[in-house]
């Protein structure tokens, strides 16, 4: 045959011959007109699969298989025929289209049903774990079209469902391209299967006969394109459109048959759940994300004559929502003014409140001509108060630097564990500011002191996350202060923001991967005199120091 | 023409800024040579990462105190901030932003050296690639949740300290669990990275400029990486976490036979002393975890250097081992490995020490 390629061969048999020499064949062979699709002749091996073909009439029931490629004008098909795969492709002579046929044995059909069957079963096993483990929208997308290519296409796209007039595709294929992009819906929609598909009407895969014209051409290469016939699944959870899968062949590989358009479906089923069950946690960790970093410590500003170091580390398990809350505002008259608290509980709800009190203060702050801090902390009682059964510690103060290089610090606080002073000697002191819970009573006492940081010391102020995170060797022991003052006073000449990053370093080596609650923690230090820096103290112990680790 | 390279000069200027924690020197300085041309990436990986290689060094001989280190530590991260903001300021803005693709950064479990990480996170925004970077410690769930809600096309994971390689191998197991690939750096993943491939990364890199380039060229990076690690290994590793609150009271006790000078009984001596044991045994674990002794002799290494530094007697390490020999009977794991230390402490081996 012509098309078959390889060198030409030679007859000089008569007509009557070439038959019978045909029938000798084992595979089979069905000429048939290549306008009406009648049957012209076939061999004896094509009259043992089709025992009703007969010439002069259509292929039809006779040989549906056959009939079907033909009525598609595919030149390949396989299918089931009589319990067994039937494999045909087709090549021309003259105005004759050749069918070429071969049947596996039925035994060995059996066999390879049997391996086919396993094929597919591993297939949609690893689908369904691939699928799985994504919650990414756009990641489970791009697994799922490199999942279907080449099982089943050689290109595979996936239409996202629209939220607008454009909606997003992702393509794999051919080979290892990957590549995304944006589609007018109106132009999807001139497809009707790939229409149906995208608003859930289209409860089994459909090829897209080749008469379409081709709207779809941009979702793929143009030699695809020629290629035609594309398989369009939908992709649903429940019903709910979650997107259209559209899988595309070569001119060299197999039309997609009945075998493929049911594993297809099996596979559209478990895409479609994961994209939807995907869609769905992209819109909530989107919220989320947004409502987080609204309630996140705002960074802190650059201040003048003042040092400044936080760490923030939440609690793991409300994903990473915390109730601790602290903030810093540079002031008008010089210096910064400051909050830092911790609402009872963890997670959103605590969170809530103290995204409430932020607010509260920084009204307060903007309203305020001088700083008072023992009425904004009334003020607070009372707007906690109102809010309902959660209450809050809370220290709010403000750090000026003076001319000589010091700093004079206020703080007022309510509750809250007292901060620690790192003294230029190396000491630690604490800074006692005695006062009842904010919010707890509705006729509160606040306690309120002043006091200096000369150039180089720091005050600390901390969340109990940091001193009651359990750990040790034993792994229940609380850290407690007198391990967080010890650690403090090993951060002499440090500046205020390695100070934070060590004792979140310790806090966090103590707890040794243990859940843990808020922590949080704030300096503010004195700038060291210039013409003083850190200065090589004499190693004072021999042993190698707890928190270092081999060098950076 | 000095314009586009970094000199002797300024290496040295920039070393002493950190030596006198000058913050505002260091980043004038640093600003300064890409203001008059020299690459960001330059500034980065030629004067900046070496400088604090050198700190690490210093301190780790014993001439910087912890809180010089700090301190010098915290110049350089402020000096990197800043450099990359004045990148950003002054040259072209990289062609299509973000238009090379996602990439989150973070640091193994455990670990707290985050400068090497915010160096690959701005060499890698440099390139034009859009990343994240979760800091310091990044617990596996954290780095989860991240890749769910950001859909990073590749996790960049940085690892200096060798004995949280079993934390390190959760974090990658989760990104590609996730069908997330991971590209590992950092010394923590031994000579050539060969523990982050025991480990299943599936990609490796030295520095940050050979991540930028392995990522350029293999882009999109693919799950290829396989682990070696042998469900033995983390019996054997789970038996030793197990037992690790028994053991760390036992060697304290060892210790405080054995080297008095070491740790006190109480306070913030005991603690460093607990610290000390702790990482020899995570070494130990770590070791048995990824089925290689080097994971211990180095470390062995590291802390005789350290301990001989301030003329504590490093001699106490042998018997640190042995004791633990004497404990771990059960696990022929860990004792092989503990052979292989006593063989490296007595100077049967070099400290590289060539394997079995």
């Amino acid at each position: 045959m012509a098309d078959d390629g390889g060198g030409a061969g030679a007859w000089s048999h008569t007509a009557a011959q070439l038959g019978e020499l045909l029938d000798l064949v084992d595979e089979a062979v069905v000429t048939c007109d290549r306008a009406d699709g009648t049957v012209l002749g076939f061999n004896r091996a094509a009259a043992r699969i089709f025992p009703r073909l007969r010439p002069g009439r259509p292929a039809g029931r006779a040989a549906a298989p056959l009939a079907h490629a033909q009525a598609r004008g595919a030149k390949r098909f396989s299918a089931a025929h009589g319990g067994r795969r039937l494999r045909g492709r087709r090549g021309t002579v003259d105005g004759l289209a050749v069918w070429l046929l071969s049947q596996a044995g039925r035994v060995q059909g059996a066999g390879a049903a049997l391996v086919d069957e396993r094929d597919r079963s591993a297939f949609l096993e690893e689908a369904a774990q691939r699928l799985g483990a994504s919650l990414h929208h756009g990641r489970t997308a791009r697994t799922l079209v490199e999942l279907v290519t080449p099982k089943l296409a050689d290109v595979s796209v996936v239409v996202l469902p629209a939220s607008g007039r454009r909606t997003d595709w992702h393509r794999a294929g051919p080979g290892d391209a990957r590549s995304s992009g944006e589609v007018a819906v109106e132009a999807l929609e001139e497809v009707p299967e790939v229409a149906n598909a995208l608003y859930g009407l289209q409860p089994r895969p459909a090829v897209v006969g080749a008469r379409e014209p081709d709207t779809l051409a941009h979702l793929v290469p143009a030699e695809f394109v020629r290629g035609g016939e594309p398989l369009v699944a939908q992709l649903a959870a429940g019903g709910v459109p979650a997107g259209v899968l559209i899988m595309w062949r070569g001119p060299e590989r197999d039309r997609f048959d009945d075998a493929d358009v049911e594993l297809a479906q099996r596979f559209a089923v478990r895409a479609g759940l994961a994209l939807a069950t995907a869609a769905l946690y992209s819109q909530q960790a989107h919220t989320l994300a947004v409502l987080q970093a609204g309630m996140a410590p705002a960074p802190l500003p650059p201040a003048d004559g003042l040092r400044l170091g936080a760490a923030y580390r939440p609690a793991a398990e409300a994903l990473h929502i915390s109730g601790d809350f602290y903030h810093v505002a540079p002031s008008a008259g010089g210096g910064v003014t400051f909050f830092f608290g911790d609402v009872s509980g963890k997670g959103a709800e605590a969170a809530v409140l103290a995204g409430h009190l932020r607010q509260s203060m920084r009204t307060l702050a903007m309203v305020a001509k001088d700083s008072e801090p023992l009425r904004d902390l009334r003020l607070l009682n009372d707007i906690v108060l109102s809010d309902g059964h959660r209450f809050t510690t809370l220290v709010t103060g403000s750090a000026c630097p003076r001319g000589d290089g010091s700093v004079r610090v206020e703080i007022a606080g309510g509750g809250h564990l007292s901060p620690l002073a790192l003294r230029g000697d190396g000491s630690v002191e604490e800074i006692p500011c005695e006062g009842t819970l904010v919010g707890a009573v509705p006729d509160p006492g606040f306690g309120r002191t002043e006091f200096l940081l000369e150039p180089g010391e720091l005050i600390l102020f901390y969340s109990d996350g940091v001193t009651e995170a359990r750990g040790g060797a034993s792994g229940r022991e609380m850290y407690g202060e007198e391990r967080l003052v010890d650690a403090l006073a090993s951060c002499t000449d440090m500046q205020a923001a390695s100070v934070a990053e060590r004792l979140e370093l310790l806090t966090t080596e103590w707890l040794a991967g243990r859940p843990h609650d808020d922590i949080s923690l704030l300096t503010l230090q004195a700038p060291p005199r210039r013409g003083s820096p850190p200065h090589p103290r004499p190693e004072s112990r021999a042993g190698p120091r707890a928190g270092k680790d081999e060098g950076p | 023409m000095s314009g586009t390279r970094i000199t002797e000069a300024a290496r040295a200027g920039f070393d002493a800024c950190l030596a006198a924690a000058d913050e505002d020197a260091a980043i004038e300085l640093a600003v300064g040579l890409v203001a008059s041309g020299v690459s960001a990436e330059d500034v980065l990986l030629r004067l900046v990462a070496p400088a604090q290689l050198k700190v690490g060094e210093l301190w780790a001989s014993g001439e910087w105190t912890v809180a010089q280190e700090h301190a010098a530590t915290h110049v350089s991260s402020r000096t990197v901030d800043e450099v990359a903001s004045a990148a950003r300021g002054t040259a072209r803005p990289p062609a299509g932003s973000g238009a090379q693709g996602r990439v989150l950064v973070a640091c193994s479990d455990g670990e707290w050296h985050v400068l090497p990480a915010r160096i690959l996170t701005e060499v890698l925004r440099l390139r034009g690639f859009d990343v994240r970077s979760l800091g310091g410690s990044v617990p596996p769930d954290g780095i989860l949740s991240d890749v769910h809600r950001n859909g990073p096309d590749v996790v960049a994971l940085s690892c200096t300290l060798p004995w949280n390689l079993p934390l390190a191998y959760r974090q990658i197991e989760i990104c590609r669990w996730a069908g997330v690939p991971v590209i590992a750096g950092g010394s923590g993943f031994g000579p050539a990275g060969t523990w982050a491939y025991a480990l299943g990364a599936d990609l490796y890199a030295a520095d940050a400029r050979d991540a930028a380039e392995a990522l350029l060229h293999r882009w999109p990076p693919v799950l290829r990486g396989e682990s070696s690690v042998g469900a033995d290994a983390v019996e054997a590793y789970a038996m030793l976490v197990r037992q690790r609150p028994g053991l760390l009271e036992y060697l304290a006790s060892v210790l405080r036979d054995v080297c008095p000078g070491l740790g006190g009984s109480s306070g913030p001596e005991q603690e460093e002393g607990t610290g000390f044991l702790g990482r020899l045994l995570d070494s130990l674990a770590a070791a048995v975890f990824v089925d290689d002794e080097r994971v211990f002799t180095r470390h062995l290494a590291f802390v005789r250097t350290y301990l001989a530094a301030r003329s504590a007697d490093s001699r106490c390490l042998l018997a640190m081992t042995d004791a633990l020999a004497g404990r771990l009977n059960g696990s022929p794991r860990a004792l092989d490995t503990l052979s292989a230390g006593r063989r490296f402490l007595t100077g049967q081996e070099d400290g590289s020490g060539s394997r079995g």
